[in-house]
Formats: C-alpha cells, structure tokens, sequence
C-alpha cells in the first residue's frame, strides 16, 4: 500500500511537472485527430523525429476548437505549429497570432504551386493538402451517379440527402457552392438559404460533424452527401460502398495550411517542420494515405491515387477558390443565417 | 409498519422499478452491446461478435494513459474540493461571518455558467498572469466546479446535525480545534464523503475544460473519447466504456463490502 | 482566537480560490461582452434580446430544463420513496442502478441514445414495426431526444438529493399517520412529501441548473437544427467567433436562471438543503 501511495505521489509529480520537461528540443503542434492523425504522424511527424531528433506533442483538437484555444492563450501560446482546415489562419494573421514566414527559410517553398504560398509574408501559413468538395454518394443504392450540383435538388435525394452544418469548413464550401448554382454569389447567399430550406422541409438531414456523415451512410440509409473527396475514400475504406463525383458547375477547394505560432521560441525548428510538411514525399504520402491533393508541383503519385485527386497543375488550377478573406468577413453573420434557416 | 401495504401498490412500484432500470440502463446496455460488434460501425443491435476492440484498446496505450490521468487528476481535485468545500460550509453554516449569503450563493455560481466560458476565461486569465498552461490549471478549474457539491452535500447533513452538541463540548473545556476535529467533523462525514463522491464524477468525466485547458502532454479519457468519437467513431470507444462500467461495478460492490453503500449513498 | 477568526480561516481557501481561480477569469470574459472598439457597448445584449431567433433560443432553453425538472421530480420523489422501504439487498441493487449511469461518461451515455434514437435505432424501429409512425420517423434532432437524454442524465441527482432527506426522515411519524387513519396516498401527501420538501426543492434547483446550462448532451441529441443556449455559446467562442456576443449569451443564461430560481427558491421558503 505504501510503495503504492509513493509510486503515484511520484507520478503525480511528474504529471504537474511535466511541462518543465517539454524543453528546447520539442514541438508541440496540433492534428485533426482519428485517421488524419494516423496519416500525420506516418507522413510527417516521425520522420521528422527521426531526421531532427526532436520530440513532437500531438494536441487533437477541431480547427475551430484548436483556433479558439490559440486565441485565448496568446500571451502564453504553447502550439508552435498549427494546421487549420478551415481558413481560420486568415483571423489568427490578423490577430497577429501567427507569425509570417520567411519564404527563404522554407527549402520546399519553391516548389509549391503559388496560391499555396501566396500569403506567406502575411503569416499565414503555405497550404500543404488540398480537399476537394464534391458530391459522396452512395453507389449501391443510387442507381444513376450524380454529375453534377444541381443533382442534390433532385426530390427523390431529399430523403437520403445529408447536409453539412456550416460551423465545418467542408460544410461551408459545399453551401456556398449550392447557394452559386441557385443563382447566389458571396455577396447574395439568400438562394443558398432557400434550397437549403426547401431540401430540409423535404426531408434532408443537417449534421455538424464527419462522422456523423459516417453513421448516417452504415446505419440510416443516406445516399447523397455534398462533401469532400477524402471522406469519401475514409467511407470506402470502412468497407461502405462510396463514391466521390466532382460536380460539374466545380469543384470547391479547401486548404488545408501549417501555421507558424507568434511568441514561441524555437520558430527554427518549427519552420523545419512546416518545411517537411510541404515537402513532396509527404504530400505524397498524405496523399496516398488520405487522397488529398498536393499543393508541391514535384508530388509523384501512382496512377490509381492520382484519379482520386486533383493532380498537376491545369488539374489544379482548376479549382474553384471562394475568395476566403469574404468568407471570413461575413462568417459570423453567415452562420447566424444559416442557424436561423435551418431552425425548427 | 403498522399495516401492509396494498397489493396493487406492489405491483405498480414493482413494474415502476423495472421500467425506471430500464430507461437509467438502456444507453449502457447499448454501450455494452456495441463494444462487441465485428463492424467498424458503431450500431445497436451490433452486427457479428468479436472481440477486436477490447483488443485494440487493451494494446493500445492512448487510453490506458489517459485514464490513468484522468484518474490522478480526478483524485487531486476530490482532495482539494472536499477539503476546501467542507471547511467553507462548516464556516457557512455558522453564520457568523459577514456576507455569508453571498458566500453560499458565490461558491454555487460554478454551476451555472456553461463550462466553455469558464474553459476560455479561464485560459486567458492564466495564460495572461502564469504563463504556459500546466496540468495544474486543470486541476485548480476542475476543483471550482465541484466544489458547489461538497458545500452543497456538507451543508445538507450540517442543517440536520444537533447544534447544542458543539456548546455542550465547549462547557465540557474543548478548545476550538478538539471541538472542530471530534464534534463538527465527524457530523459532516456522511455529507463530506458523498461530496468526494460527486467531486471525483465531476473531475473524472469533465470533457469540456479539459479540452480547452490541456496542454501537450495532457490528454484526460474524456477528451480522448470525445476526439474519438468526433473524429473517427468505431466500437472501441464502447469497450472503453464497457471497461469502465464494469470497473465502477467492482468499486461500489468494493465500497459495500467495506462501508455499506447504503450508507454513503444516502446523503 | 475568536469565532469570527475561527470561521474567517475556514473559508478563506474557498474565498480565494474562487476569486482567483474562478471570479477574476470569468469576470474577464463577461467584460468582454459590454466592451466594444470604442469602449463600452451594450450592442451584444441588444442584438440578444432584439432578435426573436436567439429570444426562441432562450425560452427553449428555460422550457426543456422546466420539463426535464419535472420529469425527473415526478419519477425520482417514487423513485426515493421505494428505496426507503425496501430491504437491504434490493436497496444495494438500486443504488447501484443509480450510480452506474452517474460513473459513466455522459458523452458515452448520450453516444448509447443516439444509437437508440436514430433513424435506424432500435426505439423508431419499434414504433414503426407497431405503425405508429411513419417510414421516415427519427427521433434524433428533436426536443424529445433532448429531453430523454437529460432526464436520464439528470435523475439520479435529483434521486440522491430526495433520498439523502428521507432516509433522516422519522418512520413513526408515518406510522402515526397511518394509525390514526390516513390512507397510504394521504400519509404520503400530508407527511412523506412535505418532509421530503428540501430535498425535492434542493434536486430540483439542481436539474434546473445543470440542463440549463449543460452542452453535450443536448448539443449531441438536438443537433444544429435545434439549439440550446449553451451551444449555441460554444459555437459563439469556436465556430463563429464572437467572444463578445458569446460573454453576452452567458451573462443572459445566467440571469435567466437567477429569474427562475429567485422567486422558486423564495415560494419554498429557502427550503433548498
């Protein structure tokens, strides 16, 4: 009993302690959690730990959550890099939260396509993936393979028709892409609005999460869902029959960036890890692992990874970017709309 | 009993027990009957029978280690906040000092504002005077969001005690520590114990302040659960829980043995 | 040393961990809600209390956990009522049916309702299968899933508060009752339930507060379509993000529950434990 009580006074005090340990020689950045994390550390964080000898602490948190965390400890920040999927960089820069970057610094910097890099200067950190918003569907229960946007309005969908709650980075782009195929554009989301409540009162389903996604297509029979390519391919290989479609009108992008955090003292060695991250081996393996698109023009991929993706340049120039710093601008009004349409 | 109570009273109180298990049991029977499942799915009834997630859990060590910080945080905070609690409501229940309505009403604030405000506020607070966050911190919020049941559950069981008991050790020549220590404490036990009780639920399944105030190395079981489930839901969050129910099984089984659960159970 | 003293070093760790640990970090963030870019602004709390969607918030808000009290009163008072009465070993049984939900993580809990509650789920495959709902019946995203959840949550609180007062309560008085006449009904009426007031009164202030301003479970269980204010809260600080108008939303949170509990609390005569 009393080599117990001493073992865990011992452990408890290296509990309390342990962030004096967290020296000179580690990172500590956030991932997105499940098998992103999985992919993460494979492609990126233990080859880093190998090449550099450092130690990197993984924090799992939602973009939005991991942003609000940063936000709140900005006078004692404890991230050094932060990967963001949902455009939060561009308020994290102008809250002076990040740190611009050296382009210079960055070895792989060269060799990324521009609008992966663009803002740099600005701190907001390059793009590493690319998510493609399309249409995920179900292709045992739908016969005929949806093509293009306007397809999710189709009445007999509704009932298997799975939206994503706008609070998701995923679930915004896909918004914004319905509301411009209704005829709306980033100043005008209102014929976004409507079709959203039309399709609601027709019987589709609002979730604020991925795996809810997930739940509905294995359990309750969801056959359509305007989402991103690699979910598709997570479905797919939870053993769903699921199938991603670029739709016609195009294909939304989402950048996913790594960030560098403002007032840490080792930004050396988080450009290290940032510059790894761009690097073409780990978007390839991010890639293979994900199906995520590479935004390093040397990224090789293999011919069955390459059809997932959008792969070279033309493939990704043609991209559709809905102006981030808009969105931005208008989330916090776009999200009370939204909220307000999609009540009960 | 002077006479019987009705039959018909029985059977209604009977089939009101049974329905009443029902309702309080069906999610973790639920949660029990998914952690077997063969499918990645999490669904109910679950399709095939396997063990692979207990497996996975077992061999992993993400949760092992997270439960067992949970568990010294948890133990860490039922400490201070039994401690703190029941010193405060000893001194409340006196009613000696000035403000002690606004001292009892104060310390059950906690409870009312949603933990996410206090999970920012506090970030910020400490951040901007302390620096780095440190498991402390997490410690320290856990501790102010139970302590409104120690003072709560102390104060119970005080109202109920005979106040002529601590006059009658002082006419006898007990100082005021003799009289703290052998007269008021042990009236308080029944509604400290219950309060450690709460405080140690409290703490051990909070997920919304940690989630906010965990740093680097700090990662409790209710944040892993919760990540897991936000991210990548498959049955082994089930087995976790089904490891966890059977471990609170043994507990209380533990406690009746040594206690009487009754007992404690009763404040 | 004199009493004051006495009283005065027993509180003093209370006093400052909340003032230090609780007071100064939540004052901080509510000061955020009345200070604008040109100092202080009541705008959040206009744009609150204007705006009939976040006044629908609000009102839902007070109406489910209203509902969930009840609820959770009217099974717990029996509920606690029987385990007084019964012998030893089904009261172990009962304690124990009442303390597992209460170990067990409430994410996980709420986890087992969705599964339940879904389209799929086993609770509208059975009202189906009996046709009393149609094809496309779910249960998830309503306020009934809401109100399943917390009061599943909730009742073993309420249980353990109107237990711990009638189990002190004197069993002659009851006997007395019944020997001068009283039905069982009219012994539990006019003695059981009275002495059991602070108990009730305690649980219920309880409940109250807890699914007023509880977050996962009706944020799991309603979904985005249906929002409760502490949710809508967290997705001011995370998904929108709009400290100030989320500081805003606590403090009207935290004066909503005060107007309910005020008057309740001051009707039972500070009967509350």
């Amino acid at each position: 009993m009393n080599a117990k009580l001493g073992l865990s006074v011992v452990s408890l005090a290296a509990l309390l302690g342990s962030t004096a340990i967290a020296q000179a020689n580690s990172l500590t950045i956030n991932s997105f959690g499940g098998a992103y994390e999985t992919a993460h550390r494979e492609c990126v964080i233990s080859p880093f730990e190998k090449e550099t000898g450092a130690t990197v602490n993984v924090v799992t948190a939602y973009s939005a959550d991991a942003f609000a965390q940063v936000r709140a400890q900005k006078d004692a920040p404890q991230f050094d890099v932060i990967h963001f999927s949902g455009g939060q960089e561009i308020v994290a820069a102008a809250e002076g939260l990040l740190s611009p970057i050296d382009d210079t610094k960055l070895t792989n910097a060269a060799d990324l396509y521009d609008f992966a890099k663009a803002k740099l200067a600005a701190g907001e950190g390059p793009a590493y993936s690319i998510a493609a918003i399309g249409l995920v569907y179900n292709t045992e229960a739908l016969a005929e393979k949806p093509t293009k946007w306007t397809d999710l309005l189709k009445p007999e969908l509704s009932e298997g028709l799975v939206l994503t709650d706008i609070s998701n980075g995923y679930g915004m782009l896909g918004f914004l892409m319905l509301n411009q195929v209704q005829g709306g554009d980033l100043t005008n989301i209102q014929p976004g609005l409507d079709a959203v409540k039309s399709l609601l009162d027709a019987g589709a389903l609002v979730v604020a999460t991925s795996p809810e996604i997930q739940q509905e297509f294995a359990q309750n029979g969801a056959l359509i869902a305007p989402y991103a390519s690699d979910y598709a391919f997570t479905l797919r290989n939870a053993g769903l029959p699921s199938g991603f479609q670029a739709g016609e009108e195009g294909t939304p992008a989402s950048f996913i960036t790594a960030n560098l955090v403002a007032g840490r003292d080792n930004a050396d060695l988080a450009l290290k890890f940032i510059d790894m991250t761009i690097s073409a081996d780990a978007q390839a393996c991010f890639a293979n692992a994900l199906r995520y698109t590479p935004t390093n023009s040397k990224t090789e991929l293999a011919p069955e990874v390459a059809a997932d993706v959008a792969y070279g340049e033309a493939a990704v120039a043609g991209l559709l970017r809905f102006d981030p710093t808009v969105i931005e601008a208008n989330r916090s009004a776009w999200v009370e709309q939204w909220n307000r349409t999609i009540a009960q | 009993m002077v006479k019987a109570v009705p039959p018909w009273l029985r059977i209604a109180s009977g089939l009101f027990l049974a329905l009443t298990a029902l309702f309080l049991l069906a999610p973790l029977v639920v949660v029990i009957g998914v952690s077997f499942s063969e499918s990645q799915f999490i669904a109910f009834p679950p399709n095939g029978l396997s063990l692979r997630w207990y497996e996975q859990v077992l061999t992993s060590n993400v949760y092992l280690s997270a439960g067992w910080v949970s568990l010294q945080i948890a133990i860490l905070v039922t400490v201070l906040a039994t401690l703190i609690g029941g010193a405060a409501a000893i001194a409340i229940h006196r009613r000696q000092l000035p403000g002690t309505d606004v001292l009892a009403t104060a310390l059950l604030s906690p409870l009312v504002l949603p933990t996410i405000i206090y999970a920012i506020g506090m970030l910020m607070f400490w951040s901007a005077v302390i620096g780095p966050i440190h498991p402390i911190a997490l410690a320290i919020a856990h501790t102010v969001i139970a302590l409104p049941y120690v003072v709560r559950t102390t104060l119970a069981v005080l109202a109920e005690s005979n106040p002529f008991l601590e006059e009658a050790a002082r006419t006898m020549g007990a100082n005021r520590l003799q009289r703290l220590l052998y007269v008021v404490l042990p009236q308080c036990v029944p509604g400290l114990g219950a309060g450690a009780f709460f405080a140690f639920n409290i703490s051990f399944d909070e997920a919304v302040l940690s989630l906010f105030l965990r740093g680097p190395t700090l990662n409790t079981l209710p944040v892993q659960i919760y990540g897991q489930l936000e991210f990548s839901p498959d049955p082994s969050v089930a087995a976790v829980s089904t490891i966890m129910i059977v471990l609170t099984i043994v507990l209380i089984v533990v406690i009746d043995r040594m206690l009487g659960i009754t007992k404690f159970a009763s404040t | 040393m004199n009493d004051r003293t006495e009283n005065l070093l027993l509180a003093l760790p209370g006093i400052l961990l909340l003032a230090l640990a609780f007071l100064f970090p939540i004052g901080q963030m509510l000061i955020l809600s009345v200070s604008g870019p040109d100092g202080f602004t009541l705008a959040p709390f206009a744009r609150f209390l204007s705006d009939p969607y976040y006044m629908g918030v609000l009102w839902r808000t007070v109406r489910l956990s209203l509902i969930i009290t009840i609820i959770c009163a009217v099974i717990g008072f029996p509920l606690a009522y029987i385990m007084t009465k019964v012998g030893p070993r089904l009261r172990l049984w009962l304690v124990i049916m009442i303390i597992l939900p209460l170990m067990t993580s409430v994410v996980i809990r709420t986890f087992g309702w969705m599964v339940m509650l879904s389209r799929s789920g086993i609770i509208p495959q059975i009202l189906r299968d009996f046709d009393l709902v149609g094809r496309n019946f779910a249960l998830m995203q309503t306020e009934t899933a809401i109100v399943i959840g917390m009061v599943q949550v909730l009742l073993p609180f309420m249980t353990l508060s109107i237990l711990g007062v009638l189990t002190r309560v004197d069993g002659r008085l009851e006997e007395a009752a019944r020997t001068m006449g009283c039905s069982f009904l009219q012994t539990v009426r006019t003695v059981v339930l009275p002495l059991s007031l602070p108990g009730l009164v305690a649980g219920s202030l309880l409940c109250f507060t807890l699914s007023a301003s509880s977050f996962v479970t009706p944020n799991l269980l309603g979904g985005s379509r249906i929002q409760v204010l502490a949710a809508s809260i967290y997705r001011s600080v995370t998904s929108a993000p709009d400290w100030p108008f989320a500081s805003a939303q606590a403090v009207i949170l935290f004066v909503g529950i005060l107007l309910v509990l005020i008057p309740y609390m001051k009707l039972t005569g500070g009967k509350n434990g």
